[in-house]
């Protein structure tokens, strides 16, 4: 209860000295617009709005799983073979190294203005994480318990679901847990290079419009759908309640 | 005088032999070599033998870094070894074995399964019948002390209770043939003591073959049949030492037993631990 109240009392607070401080202190308004023009030039372009928000939504959804499928399949395929080892993780420690935002224009030349260079974009930067948080998950797993399912006969199958898997998941969440914001980045800047739609397309059409109190509110909805995507991974990391608890 | 006695009438049972090649045994180690291979190679076990026969319970002491580990999991079809042969029932180890239940010194519960869980998983990973599995686990649980705690997850319990599940793992796949590596080693003296007498009252029901590596005199020479001491690297078998203490063995006959005193006394000279 005392936490609710402390969280409303912050929040409210950051709102008046928003709506009233940029007053006080004579801020021009397209520099930064007072709150309630925000929200008032958010709810007159709804329409918009929204379909840009679900535009987005989908775009950070489809990549973000494409990455997550794609980062866990690479990071076991580096770990368990030694094929992939010598050649491919090499090869991806180089590309993770080059970044991310200088590809985005590259996706806009290879797959179009539409839906696919925004996945293209949000996969690339989404990806990595899962795929080092994967293999550290993987090699962080203590060896007296590898030896243990290899003395008790264990198939690779078993010792890979019942060992590899649950010990691997703290560390992959935490990986999650950095690729969910990249995702949204991804998208945003996909949007950015060149789209028709979607919040990051919002921004840039407001910019161009000098309408400043909209384009606070495309980041503002951006912020609160990144937090509450954040959250959503939040609570399923939870579900692996075991990080730490090493015996 | 009479002690002195004593002492040469040990003696003239430790001085190490061979094991005959044809007698038959739960567990035939013969002139066996490992070799860590390397820049600088090392000989962990040279020319190692011993047999441990059926139901026996046999210690395995020795400094630390002797290789006695290494050896376990030689027999255990966990480690390969370059020289030698190795049988387990007759057969040369060529890899785990289903005949073998091996207790580490870590507890080696899963964090994520229960108590209950993580005591029927190796019966599980072996593909032992499941129902069978339950009523086996659900006996250990009581035998063990760890009724109440089922369903809680090995974190919450002690390091003493953890061993303990993790023992009734073991014991739940039924093994003919139980290696133990210091299973008490990272256990407080007290709790081990209590562990040991549990210990040799699961053996004395149950009568499996055990070998024990553990690097306390006092648990080797109140729980074995034999004790067989090694030397430092490379390890080797230097003394084979038959403990003629009566059973069932309970610490309040046998820690007040003047022979119990006196083959510690000897091994630790032995082992120039004294």
């Amino acid at each position: 209860m005392k936490r609710w109240i402390e969280a409303i009392v912050f929040w409210g607070a950051f709102a008046l000295l928003w709506e009233y401080g940029v007053a006080a202190l004579g801020v021009r308004r397209y520099l930064l617009p007072p709150l309630s023009a925000v929200v008032l030039a958010g709810w007159d372009a709804r329409e918009m709005v929204v379909s840009d928000t679900w535009v987005t939504l989908v775009e950070v959804m489809v990549g973000f799983i494409a990455a997550v499928c794609g980062g866990v399949v690479l990071g076991v395929l580096i770990h368990f073979s030694d094929f992939t080892r010598r050649t491919l993780y090499p090869f991806i420690t180089a590309l993770q190294s080059m970044p991310k935002i200088a590809l985005a224009p590259l996706m806009i030349v290879w797959f179009g203005y539409g839906f696919a260079s925004k996945i293209a974009a949000t996969f690339l930067f989404a990806f990595f994480p899962v795929v080092i948080a994967t293999l550290g998950g993987l090699s962080g797993i203590a060896a007296n318990l590898d030896e243990h399912f290899r003395a008790l006969g264990a198939s690779r199958w078993d010792t890979f679901w019942r060992l590899h898997v649950p010990a691997a998941l703290p560390s992959f969440i935490d990986g999650i847990k950095i690729s969910m914001p990249l995702a949204v980045i991804g998208a945003i800047v996909g949007e950015f290079i060149g789209s028709e739609e979607g919040l990051g397309h919002l921004i840039t059409l407001a910019t161009a419009n000098a309408k400043t109190d909209l384009m606070f509110a495309a980041i503002l909805v951006i912020t609160v759908l990144a937090t509450f995507l954040y959250w959503i991974v939040e609570m399923m990391s939870r579900l692996v309640w075991w990080r730490g608890k090493a015996v | 005088m009479g002690q002195t006695m004593m002492f040469r009438n040990l003696k003239a049972v430790t001085e190490a032999t061979p094991a005959p090649v044809n007698e038959a045994g739960a567990i035939c180690v013969r002139n066996v070599l490992k070799r860590y291979p390397g820049k600088h190679a090392v000989n962990a076990l040279e020319d190692v033998s011993l047999t441990i026969r059926e139901r026996e319970f046999v210690s395995i002491l020795g400094p630390s870094g002797c290789g006695k580990s290494t050896l376990l999991r030689i027999v255990a079809g966990l480690v390969p070894h370059n020289d030698g042969e190795v049988l387990v029932n007759n057969k040369p180890v060529k890899g785990p074995s289903p005949e073998i239940g091996v207790v580490f010194q870590t507890s080696n519960m899963l964090p994520w399964l229960t108590v209950e869980k993580n005591m029927m998983l190796g019966a599980q990973l072996r593909k032992l019948p499941a129902e069978q599995t339950a009523a086996k686990v659900g006996e250990l649980i009581k035998m063990l002390g760890l009724s109440g705690f089922e369903q809680n997850h090995p974190h919450q319990l002690s390091g003493g209770m953890r061993q303990r599940a993790s023992i009734g793992q073991i014991l739940a796949l039924d093994p003919g043939i139980l290696l133990m590596d210091e299973p008490f080693g990272a256990l407080d003296a007290l709790t081990r003591d209590l562990l040991n007498v549990e210990l040799l009252r699961i053996w004395q029901e149950r009568m499996q073959t055990v070998m024990l590596i553990t690097h306390s005199i006092q648990e080797a020479v109140f729980l074995s049949d034999r004790v067989l001491v090694m030397s430092a690297r490379p390890g080797h078998i230097i003394h084979d030492i038959k403990i003629d203490l009566p059973r069932p063995r309970l610490p309040e006959n046998i820690k007040g037993n003047p022979r119990y005193g006196q083959y510690i006394a000897e091994i630790s000279k032995i082992m120039g631990v004294y």
